[in-house]
Protein backbone atom coordinates (compact mmCIF):
# COMPACT_ATOMS: atom_id res chain seq x y z
CA UNK A 1 0.00 0.00 0.00
CA UNK A 2 1.54 3.69 -1.06
CA UNK A 3 1.36 5.87 1.79
CA UNK A 4 -0.17 9.71 0.49
CA UNK A 5 2.25 12.27 1.48
CA UNK A 6 0.23 13.79 4.43
CA UNK A 7 -0.51 9.97 5.41
CA UNK A 8 3.69 9.47 5.88
CA UNK A 9 4.11 12.20 7.63
CA UNK A 10 1.20 11.10 10.02
CA UNK A 11 2.98 8.31 10.74
CA UNK A 12 6.55 9.58 10.73
CA UNK A 13 5.03 11.48 13.26
CA UNK A 14 3.77 8.58 15.61
CA UNK A 15 6.55 6.85 15.61
CA UNK A 16 8.94 9.96 16.42
CA UNK A 17 6.24 10.21 19.43
CA UNK A 18 6.23 6.59 20.48
CA UNK A 19 9.97 6.19 20.71
CA UNK A 20 10.42 8.96 22.38
CA UNK A 21 8.54 7.97 25.27
CA UNK A 22 10.47 4.71 24.68
CA UNK A 23 13.43 6.77 25.24
CA UNK A 24 12.21 8.71 28.41
CA UNK A 25 11.57 5.59 30.20
CA UNK A 26 14.67 3.81 29.68
CA UNK A 27 16.18 6.78 30.94
CA UNK A 28 14.72 6.26 34.01
CA UNK A 29 15.47 2.65 34.47
CA UNK A 30 17.33 0.81 36.09
CA UNK A 31 17.63 2.57 39.21
CA UNK A 32 19.66 1.95 42.62
CA UNK A 33 18.36 2.95 45.99
CA UNK A 34 15.82 5.63 43.79
CA UNK A 35 18.94 7.06 42.01
CA UNK A 36 20.22 6.68 38.28
CA UNK A 37 22.78 4.49 37.53
CA UNK A 38 24.77 4.81 34.67
CA UNK A 39 24.29 1.96 31.96
CA UNK A 40 26.20 1.40 28.59
CA UNK A 41 23.15 -0.41 27.36
CA UNK A 42 20.58 1.38 28.14
CA UNK A 43 22.50 4.32 26.84
CA UNK A 44 23.30 2.55 23.24
CA UNK A 45 19.28 1.74 23.26
CA UNK A 46 19.15 5.72 23.55
CA UNK A 47 21.34 6.94 21.46
CA UNK A 48 20.41 4.55 18.43
CA UNK A 49 16.62 5.63 19.08
CA UNK A 50 18.20 9.43 18.62
CA UNK A 51 20.26 8.57 15.49
CA UNK A 52 16.68 7.02 14.02
CA UNK A 53 14.64 9.76 15.42
CA UNK A 54 17.17 12.60 13.67
CA UNK A 55 16.95 10.55 10.49
CA UNK A 56 13.20 10.32 10.44
CA UNK A 57 13.14 14.30 10.78
CA UNK A 58 15.56 15.09 8.32
CA UNK A 59 14.70 12.81 5.53
CA UNK A 60 10.36 13.13 5.74
CA UNK A 61 9.95 16.60 7.45
CA UNK A 62 12.59 18.14 5.81
CA UNK A 63 11.95 16.20 2.80
CA UNK A 64 15.67 15.26 2.42
CA UNK A 65 14.48 11.70 1.11
CA UNK A 66 13.51 13.47 -2.40
CA UNK A 67 16.48 15.58 -2.33
CA UNK A 68 19.91 15.74 -4.61
CA UNK A 69 22.22 13.08 -3.28
CA UNK A 70 24.51 15.47 -2.07
CA UNK A 71 22.32 16.26 0.53
CA UNK A 72 21.17 13.08 1.41
CA UNK A 73 24.32 11.61 1.21
CA UNK A 74 25.83 14.35 3.57
CA UNK A 75 23.00 14.23 5.83
CA UNK A 76 23.42 10.33 6.63
CA UNK A 77 27.46 11.11 7.08
CA UNK A 78 26.81 13.67 9.22
CA UNK A 79 24.43 11.35 11.19
CA UNK A 80 26.32 8.56 11.74
CA UNK A 81 29.96 10.88 12.04
CA UNK A 82 28.36 12.99 14.75
CA UNK A 83 26.51 9.40 16.81
CA UNK A 84 29.45 7.71 16.45
CA UNK A 85 31.67 10.50 18.25
CA UNK A 86 29.43 10.37 20.85
CA UNK A 87 29.11 6.65 21.58
CA UNK A 88 32.61 6.57 21.40
CA UNK A 89 33.22 9.78 23.77
CA UNK A 90 30.90 8.19 25.79
CA UNK A 91 32.47 4.71 26.47
CA UNK A 92 35.98 6.09 26.72
CA UNK B 1 -5.41 31.66 -3.78
CA UNK B 2 -3.24 30.06 -6.23
CA UNK B 3 0.71 29.88 -5.29
CA UNK B 4 3.16 31.82 -6.86
CA UNK B 5 5.09 29.64 -9.60
CA UNK B 6 8.06 32.28 -9.70
CA UNK B 7 8.67 32.00 -5.98
CA UNK B 8 8.51 28.15 -5.58
CA UNK B 9 12.33 26.38 -6.44
CA UNK B 10 10.59 23.85 -8.52
CA UNK B 11 7.16 21.53 -8.30
CA UNK B 12 6.43 19.32 -5.30
CA UNK B 13 8.10 16.23 -5.54
CA UNK B 14 6.14 13.42 -7.58
CA UNK B 15 6.36 9.67 -8.42
CA UNK B 16 7.91 9.03 -11.92
CA UNK B 17 5.98 6.98 -14.28
CA UNK B 18 7.77 4.08 -12.88
CA UNK B 19 6.36 4.92 -10.11
CA UNK B 20 9.79 3.78 -7.92
CA UNK B 21 11.25 7.55 -7.76
CA UNK B 22 10.05 10.63 -6.48
CA UNK B 23 11.73 13.80 -8.40
CA UNK B 24 14.81 15.19 -7.34
CA UNK B 25 14.25 18.65 -5.68
CA UNK B 26 15.58 20.58 -2.55
CA UNK B 27 13.18 21.87 -1.00
CA UNK B 28 12.62 25.57 0.03
CA UNK B 29 16.09 27.86 -0.60
CA UNK B 30 19.81 27.43 -0.82
CA UNK B 31 20.69 29.81 1.42
CA UNK B 32 18.66 28.65 4.11
CA UNK B 33 20.08 25.46 3.76
CA UNK B 34 23.58 27.03 3.83
CA UNK B 35 22.15 28.44 7.61
CA UNK B 36 20.45 25.44 8.49
CA UNK B 37 23.51 22.90 8.12
CA UNK B 38 26.08 25.50 9.37
CA UNK B 39 24.04 26.01 12.36
CA UNK B 40 24.29 21.76 13.16
CA UNK B 41 27.39 21.51 12.24
CA UNK B 42 28.03 24.72 15.16
CA UNK B 43 25.41 22.77 17.61
CA UNK B 44 27.25 19.12 16.67
CA UNK B 45 30.81 20.89 18.07
CA UNK B 46 28.73 22.52 21.33
CA UNK B 47 27.45 18.50 21.95
CA UNK B 48 30.49 17.24 21.42
CA UNK B 49 32.37 19.35 23.92
CA UNK B 50 29.42 18.22 26.59
CA UNK B 51 30.32 15.00 26.05
CA UNK B 52 33.79 15.45 26.71
CA UNK B 53 33.04 17.27 29.80
CA UNK B 54 30.71 14.73 30.87
CA UNK B 55 33.12 11.72 30.62
CA UNK B 56 35.72 13.69 32.84
CA UNK B 57 32.77 13.75 35.44
CA UNK B 58 30.38 10.91 34.77
CA UNK B 59 28.60 10.23 38.15
CA UNK B 60 28.14 14.10 38.62
CA UNK B 61 26.69 14.66 35.58
CA UNK B 62 24.42 11.45 36.42
CA UNK B 63 23.70 12.74 39.38
CA UNK B 64 22.60 16.26 38.05
CA UNK B 65 20.61 14.74 35.36
CA UNK B 66 18.35 13.20 37.66
CA UNK B 67 17.82 16.77 38.97
CA UNK B 68 15.59 17.62 35.97
CA UNK B 69 12.35 17.24 35.21
CA UNK B 70 12.16 14.30 33.31
CA UNK B 71 8.65 14.68 32.27
CA UNK B 72 8.88 17.89 31.31
CA UNK B 73 11.94 16.96 29.46
CA UNK B 74 9.73 14.54 27.68
CA UNK B 75 6.64 17.46 26.86
CA UNK B 76 8.70 19.84 25.39
CA UNK B 77 10.46 16.47 23.01
CA UNK B 78 6.63 15.99 22.14
CA UNK B 79 5.34 19.13 21.92
CA UNK B 80 8.14 20.26 19.62
CA UNK B 81 7.29 16.81 17.22
CA UNK B 82 3.81 17.80 17.08
CA UNK B 83 4.77 21.19 15.62
CA UNK B 84 7.19 19.84 13.14
CA UNK B 85 4.47 17.75 12.15
CA UNK B 86 1.74 20.43 11.59
CA UNK B 87 4.83 22.48 9.73
CA UNK B 88 5.81 19.90 7.67
CA UNK B 89 1.69 19.59 6.87
CA UNK B 90 1.40 23.47 6.12
CA UNK B 91 4.02 22.94 3.55
CA UNK B 92 2.14 20.37 1.70
CA UNK B 93 -1.00 22.45 1.83
CA UNK B 94 0.54 25.33 0.28
CA UNK B 95 2.01 23.27 -2.54
CA UNK B 96 -1.94 21.62 -3.40
CA UNK B 97 -2.66 25.64 -3.30
CA UNK B 98 -4.98 25.56 0.14
CA UNK B 99 -4.18 28.62 1.71
CA UNK B 100 -6.27 28.44 4.16
CA UNK B 101 -4.70 24.87 5.53
CA UNK B 102 -1.33 26.33 5.00
CA UNK B 103 -1.64 29.17 8.09
CA UNK B 104 -4.36 27.22 10.32
CA UNK B 105 -1.49 24.30 9.97
CA UNK B 106 1.46 26.80 10.18
CA UNK B 107 -0.71 28.38 12.93
CA UNK B 108 -0.80 25.30 15.15
CA UNK B 109 3.21 24.93 14.91
CA UNK B 110 3.41 28.22 16.03
CA UNK B 111 1.28 27.58 19.01
CA UNK B 112 3.03 24.87 19.82
CA UNK B 113 6.50 26.65 19.88
CA UNK B 114 5.01 28.98 21.92
CA UNK B 115 3.80 26.16 24.59
CA UNK B 116 7.24 25.32 24.12
CA UNK B 117 8.51 28.27 25.28
CA UNK B 118 6.28 28.50 28.44
CA UNK B 119 7.21 25.00 29.52
CA UNK B 120 11.01 25.47 29.10
CA UNK B 121 10.24 28.87 31.16
CA UNK B 122 8.19 27.08 33.81
CA UNK B 123 11.09 24.23 33.65
CA UNK B 124 14.30 26.87 34.47
CA UNK B 125 11.92 28.57 36.74
CA UNK B 126 11.76 25.41 39.05
CA UNK B 127 15.51 24.73 38.61
CA UNK B 128 16.66 27.86 39.63
CA UNK B 129 13.95 27.66 42.48
CA UNK B 130 15.96 24.36 43.41
CA UNK B 131 18.90 25.95 44.08
CA UNK B 132 20.06 25.15 40.37
CA UNK B 133 21.82 27.62 38.64
CA UNK B 134 24.45 27.97 35.99
CA UNK B 135 27.41 28.61 38.55
CA UNK B 136 25.75 24.95 40.13
CA UNK B 137 28.52 22.79 38.25
CA UNK B 138 29.13 21.81 34.86
CA UNK B 139 26.13 19.93 34.03
CA UNK B 140 24.02 22.95 35.10
CA UNK B 141 26.33 25.18 33.09
CA UNK B 142 25.74 23.46 29.68
CA UNK B 143 21.78 22.71 30.40
CA UNK B 144 21.32 26.38 31.25
CA UNK B 145 23.76 27.50 27.63
CA UNK B 146 22.68 24.74 25.74
CA UNK B 147 19.03 24.67 25.94
CA UNK B 148 19.59 28.86 26.56
CA UNK B 149 20.50 28.76 22.99
CA UNK B 150 18.26 26.36 21.60
CA UNK B 151 15.68 28.26 23.21
CA UNK B 152 16.86 31.76 20.91
CA UNK B 153 16.30 29.20 18.08
CA UNK B 154 12.68 28.83 18.99
CA UNK B 155 11.64 32.20 19.14
CA UNK B 156 14.04 33.01 15.78
CA UNK B 157 11.76 29.73 14.25
CA UNK B 158 8.49 31.86 15.61
CA UNK B 159 9.75 35.20 13.90
CA UNK B 160 10.69 32.99 11.24
CA UNK B 161 7.19 31.69 10.87
CA UNK B 162 5.53 34.92 11.49
CA UNK B 163 7.17 36.18 8.17
CA UNK B 164 5.21 32.65 6.48
CA UNK B 165 1.99 33.43 7.88
CA UNK B 166 2.18 37.34 6.43
CA UNK B 167 3.30 35.47 3.11
CA UNK B 168 0.63 33.35 3.26
CA UNK B 169 -2.13 36.18 4.06
CA UNK B 170 -1.34 38.49 1.49
CA UNK B 171 -3.91 39.07 -1.00
CA UNK B 172 -1.45 38.09 -3.47
CA UNK B 173 -0.18 34.77 -4.89
CA UNK B 174 2.18 33.42 -2.09
CA UNK B 175 5.71 31.90 -2.25
CA UNK B 176 5.67 27.81 -1.70
CA UNK B 177 9.79 28.24 -1.43
CA UNK B 178 9.09 30.49 1.39
CA UNK B 179 6.94 27.97 3.05
CA UNK B 180 9.18 25.64 2.63
CA UNK B 181 12.45 27.32 3.73
CA UNK B 182 10.68 28.51 7.03
CA UNK B 183 9.86 24.63 7.62
CA UNK B 184 13.22 23.53 7.42
CA UNK B 185 14.21 25.84 9.97
CA UNK B 186 11.56 25.24 12.41
CA UNK B 187 12.43 21.18 11.86
CA UNK B 188 15.42 22.09 12.45
CA UNK B 189 15.05 23.50 15.65
CA UNK B 190 13.35 20.16 16.46
CA UNK B 191 16.28 18.34 15.53
CA UNK B 192 18.25 20.06 18.00
CA UNK B 193 16.09 19.54 20.66
CA UNK B 194 15.86 15.65 20.07
CA UNK B 195 19.80 15.97 20.31
CA UNK B 196 19.42 17.99 23.96
CA UNK B 197 16.99 15.57 25.20
CA UNK B 198 18.96 12.30 24.81
CA UNK B 199 22.13 13.22 25.78
CA UNK B 200 21.17 15.89 28.58
CA UNK B 201 17.79 14.16 29.84
CA UNK B 202 17.73 10.88 29.17
CA UNK B 203 21.30 9.03 28.27
CA UNK B 204 23.17 7.32 31.33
Amino acid sequence: MKLTPTRRLTLVWAILSAITVVASILGRTPHVDGRLVASTTVTVCILVIALVKCRLVIRTFMEVRSAPTWLRRSTDLGLVAFWGTVLVLYLA
Amino acid sequence: MEPDPAGSVGTAPQPAADGRRAEVRLPGETSMWVFVLGDMVIFAMYFLVYMVERAREPAVFLASQQQLNQNIGLLDTLVLLASSWFVARSVLAARAGSRELAIRLTLAGGACGVLFIGLKVYEWWSEIHHGHTVATNMFFTFYFVLTGVHLIHVVLGLIILTIVLRDLRRPVPYRVSLVESGATFWHMVDLLWIVIFALIYVMR
